[in-house]
């Protein structure tokens, strides 16, 4: 797949203080839609800025577009929403995308019909005429969105898209980041809302403390935490533990702190079989019986946690006791 | 989509100085400053507002309408209602200009556009001069009209206005934007501009005092000779009406000189010995004031020049001849002051002021302008927002 955003070794440090950025690398693929998560103060809006030219990295190799990262000229097919964006508030909608189509080099023409089809698609229409001063923060998201459309980009990066827009809102926000895609378009989502990305990403990435921990489709990143689980009826007796541990050394597995319940990490069904055996050989009654896939969520808190120099401070590790094959 | 650009950026700033409402505000004070021109006037009885006529000497015996309203144009409607009126009201609706492109919010979606840094600052910059040019030009226009309409003359010198004034407003609007970028608060800008300018004034006004006292320190140094030499020729004549006499002569002869007497003419003029410390202090004052006026134009020569720029207008939109007539009446009623137009000191002055070429004026105000131009938009272009 050709990409659209290759970079590598991406570094930013602040007045010699903050490390915003250390070496992130990134791949987006045409026609994709790629998410980037992380807690405030990531890095994730640094990176976003650096592909866009409005903040210079200190160190940075890669392409936009297929040209330099700094290039001006590959702007002029790129679509930006900036998460804090105040558009001038003495403009209508139509004249902000109006001015912002001008702005990317579109022509009087195509831009007028543009301003118009797209404030039908984010449902302002009826607004058009008004004044941004007097709009809410969802109407102004909407707007924000068109005006990042409005040189129809090949490729469209939106930093948090749905703050502040109520869930209507965001139903439609999603709606038209498939519409993109359908269109062929490439859209980069900046976002801590994991629900958000979870419906509509094909690929995401993870970042925190400026490094790039995760990156992958939500498939290739939620397999290696895939597994099941088996609850019992009562805690599990240490014979019963060891029985099922000595059956299927070859798989990881956890016992939880009350001893109901054993998780194992493994997305092969058939290698849990001799567990379920030797555990229901030394009377254990099971009471439910799992697939488990960690969500976004789960894996988003693990890259959070997983701090580089060790543990999150007051963080709570998943799992107090872990073992391949044996317990401990 | 260089011209797109440019003018998708010069409409923004037309609406937001719409907004503000300061635009049509100004205009229409600039409109009312050119309503209250056209009211008064000059005939052949005397001077005329709306309709009434105050007869007396100031009349078209004296000047002609043209001139009259060429004087009123100068006088008046340049140094206070372009200079100070128009330009206080400009800065007040430009100053925000920079600190509201660096907002945040704002400038992410004008730097994300294929537009490079450099043009986008100097673009935004000239978007501030339009405000003004905007506002000149039609107060220009306006009296050009009242020109043309009453006293028949179509003087397209008036026209002139539009870039000295411009130029003028462009060394404040620097400073104005040079603040704005490094501070990004624009009540800091306008300020900081204002209190710059008002410094611009002080200077000025120390360049007029000093350029006056030097002038006149070397009208009495140089009349000085002449004095002490008149009194030397009357103290010889006494020192030969003494020698006839057989009288003794201090200094001669063996006769000792009195305390503080240099020589023999000393001895016998008091008012020799006055001239020549008159003398003495005439060129002290000289090399004093001609220090400090040095020193002050040292200082001027590094800032633009407010004062002069405004000047060259007069300098190239009335002749002196024009004026004759008034100044015959004025000098009159200096009769016996040494202050009036004519007298000595004025023209000495007015040759300083008249020996500061254009090319100094305007060269030396630019290349400010320039640099602070230049230090503000290497900033723009190496800044992270």
């Amino acid at each position: 797949m050709e990409a659209v955003i290759d970079v590598a070794g991406v570094d930013k440090m602040y007045r010699r203080k903050v490390h915003a950025l250390r070496g992130v690398d990134l791949q987006v693929g045409a026609g994709e839609i790629f998410g980037l998560l992380g807690p405030n103060g990531a890095g994730k809006s640094t990176l976003v800025k650096v592909l866009l030219t409005v903040i210079k990295p200190t160190k940075c190799t890669g392409s936009l577009l297929g040209k330099k990262i700094g290039d001006k000229s590959a702007l002029a097919n790129v679509g930006y929403l900036p998460e804090h964006h105040n558009f001038p508030k003495y403009l209508t909608s139509r004249q902000v995308l109006r001015h912002f189509g001008a702005m990317s080099g579109v022509d009087r023409q195509t831009r007028n019909k543009r301003a118009d089809e797209l404030l039908e698609i984010v449902n302002m229409s009826n607004w058009a005429n008004h004044k941004l001063g007097s709009y809410s923060k969802g109407m102004r998201q909407r707007v924000g969105i068109a005006q990042a459309l409005m040189n129809d980009p090949k490729l469209v990066i939106l930093d948090e898209p749905t703050d502040g827009v109520d869930p209507i809102g965001r139903k439609d926000i999603r709606d038209i980041l498939k519409r993109l895609k359908s269109e062929g378009r490439t859209v980069f989502l900046n976002s801590h809302l994991l629900s958000e990305l979870e419906m509509v990403c094909d690929r995401v990435a993870i970042m925190v403390h400026g490094l790039m921990r995760q990156q992958g489709t939500i498939q290739e990143l939620t397999e290696d935490g895939s597994g099941f689980i088996i609850r019992a009826n009562a805690p599990l007796s240490p014979s019963a533990i060891s029985a099922f541990q000595s059956s299927c050394p070859s798989i990881e597995s956890a016992v939880n702190p009350n001893g109901l319940e054993i998780k194992f990490q493994t997305s092969d069904a058939d290698k849990v079989q001799p567990a379920i055996d030797a555990l229901r050989s030394n009377g254990v009654v099971i009471e439910s019986l799992g697939a488990r896939r960690p969500s976004l969520e789960d894996l988003f808190i693990q890259a959070v946690n997983e701090e580089p120099g060790g543990a999150r401070p007051g963080a709570q590790s998943e799992s107090p006791t872990t073992s391949k094959g044996a317990h401990s | 989509m260089i011209l797109m650009q440019t003018k998708a950026i010069f409409i923004d700033a037309y609406r937001e100085l719409n907004a503000k409402k300061l635009f049509w505000l100004t205009m229409v004070i600039n409109l009312l400053a050119v309503f209250i021109f056209a009211s008064i006037g000059i005939n052949e009885k005397g001077f005329s507002a709306l309709f009434w006529t105050f007869d007396g000497q100031f009349n078209t015996s004296m000047m002609s309408a043209e001139t009259f309203y060429k004087l009123q144009f100068l006088l008046w409607g340049v140094p206070y209602w372009l200079s100070w009126g128009t330009t206080i009201l400009a800065l007040i609706s430009t100053a925000g200009i920079i600190p509201d492109l660096v907002s945040g919010g704002t400038i992410e979606p004008m730097l994300s556009k294929p537009i490079g840094r450099g043009r986008l600052f100097l673009t935004k910059y000239l978007t501030g001069l339009f405000f003004v040019g905007a506002q000149i030009l039609v107060f220009t226009i306006g009296c050009f009209l009242v020109l043309l309409l009453r006293a028949g003359s179509t003087e397209f010198g008036l026209f002139l206005t539009i870039p000295i004034v411009l130029a003028f407003f462009s060394f404040l609007f620097s400073v104005c934007v040079f603040v704005g970028i490094v501070t990004r608060s624009t009540i800091t800008a306008l300020l900081l501009t204002i209190l710059f300018w008002l410094m611009l004034f002080i200077l000025n006004v120390g360049d007029s005092i000093m350029i006056n006292q030097r002038e006149r320190a070397l009208m009495k140094a140089e009349s000085m000779p002449a004095m002490v030499e008149q009194q030397e020729r009357f103290a010889q004549t006494k020192i030969d009406r003494w020698i006839d006499e057989g009288k003794p002569v201090p200094g001669m002869d063996g006769e000792p000189l009195p305390a503080g007497a240099e020589d023999s003419l000393e001895a016998v003029s008091t008012a020799l010995m006055i001239a020549r410390e008159e003398a003495d202090d005439a060129e002290k004052g000289v090399k004093t004031w001609t220090a400090w006026a040095a020193r002050v134009y040292g200082a001027k020569l590094l800032l633009p020049k407010t004062q002069e720029t405004i000047g060259l207008l007069s300098r190239h939109l009335i002749e002196d001849e024009e004026l004759d007539g008034l100044i015959n009446l004025m000098n009159e009623n200096n009769e016996n002051s040494q202050n009036g137009p004519n007298s000595e000191l004025n023209q000495r002055v007015a040759a300083v002021y008249e020996a500061r070429t254009m090319t100094w004026i305007l060269g030396t105000s630019f290349a400010f302008e320039a640099i602070l131009l230049g230090l503000s938009t290497i900033i723009f272009i190496r800044r992270d927002f």
